[in-house]
C-alpha cells in the first residue's frame, strides 16, 4: 500500500468520525426540537 | 463488498435518488444485462431493507450487481488510480454522507428551533453548546474534505452540507 493510500485511508478514517459527530449533534438537536414540539402540544392541545 | 456495511448499501441507493423499488428494478435491469436469474421484484423490495438494516448478509451475486451497478461511482472517486474498489466506495460513502450533512444555516435554523422551545432536557446553553460544536464539527469536515480532495487531485469532494 503507498504512502499516499495510507494517508487517504487516514482521511476517510477521520472524515467518518468527524461526520458521525456532525450526525449524532444534529440528531440530538432535532430530537430537542421534536420534544419541544410534544411539550409544546401537551401544554397547548387546541 | 465483504467490508462494505450495510449502511453503505443505503447510502449508495440514497446517492442515486432511489427509492427501494427503483433499487429492485436496477438489480433486476443488471441481473437480465448478464443473465443472472435473481428474485422477483417483490422479493428484492423485501430483501434490500433487510440488507440495508443489517439483518441480511447479501448473497455474492447480489453483491456483484451492487458493484456493477455502482461501478461508476466508485470509478468516478478513484478517477484512474489504482485503488481497490473497497476503498473506492468507502469513498463514495463518505462524500454521500458528507453532502448529505445539514449546513451551518441549517444548524443555526436547529438551535432557533430548540431555543423557541425548551424541552426538559438540555438547558439554553447546553442547546447552543451542542449548536457550536455541530458546526464546529462541519468545519473539520469540510477542512478533512478540502485535504482529500487536495490528495487525490479532484475539485469534487468538497462538498458539505448541500
Amino acid at each position: 500500500m503507498s504512502a499516499r493510500e495510507d494517508e487517504i485511508r487516514r482521511l476517510v478514517a477521520e472524515l467518518d468520525a468527524h461526520i458521525a459527530e456532525v450526525e449524532a449533534r444534529v440528531a440530538a438537536l432535532k430530537a430537542l426540537v421534536a420534544d419541544g414540539d410534544i411539550q409544546a402540544e401537551e401544554e397547548d392541545p387546541s | 463488498m465483504t467490508d462494505v456495511t450495510s449502511q453503505t448499501l443505503r447510502l449508495l441507493r440514497e446517492s442515486k435518488g432511489w427509492d427501494v423499488p427503483r433499487m429492485a428494478r436496477e438489480l433486476r435491469n443488471a441481473a437480465r444485462d448478464t443473465g443472472e436469474d435473481i428474485a422477483a421484484h417483490h422479493g428484492l423490495v423485501k430483501m434490500i431493507p433487510q440488507w440495508e438494516r443489517g439483518n441480511r448478509v447479501p448473497r455474492e451475486r447480489y453483491r456483484l450487481l451492487y458493484l456493477k451497478i455502482f461501478q461508476d461511482m466508485a470509478d468516478r472517486v478513484s478517477s484512474g488510480m489504482a485503488f481497490g474498489t473497497e476503498l473506492a466506495l468507502r469513498l463514495a460513502e463518505v462524500h454521500s454522507r458528507a453532502a448529505s450533512l445539514p449546513g451551518p444555516g441549517q444548524v443555526r435554523a436547529l438551535e432557533a428551533a430548540a431555543l423557541a422551545r425548551p424541552g426538559k432536557t438540555m438547558t439554553p446553553a447546553e442547546i447552543r453548546a451542542l449548536a457550536a460544536e455541530s458546526i464546529a464539527s462541519l468545519h473539520e469536515v469540510a477542512g478533512k474534505l478540502a485535504k482529500l480532495s487536495a490528495l487525490l487531485g479532484d475539485d469534487e469532494v468538497g462538498e458539505v452540507g448541500s
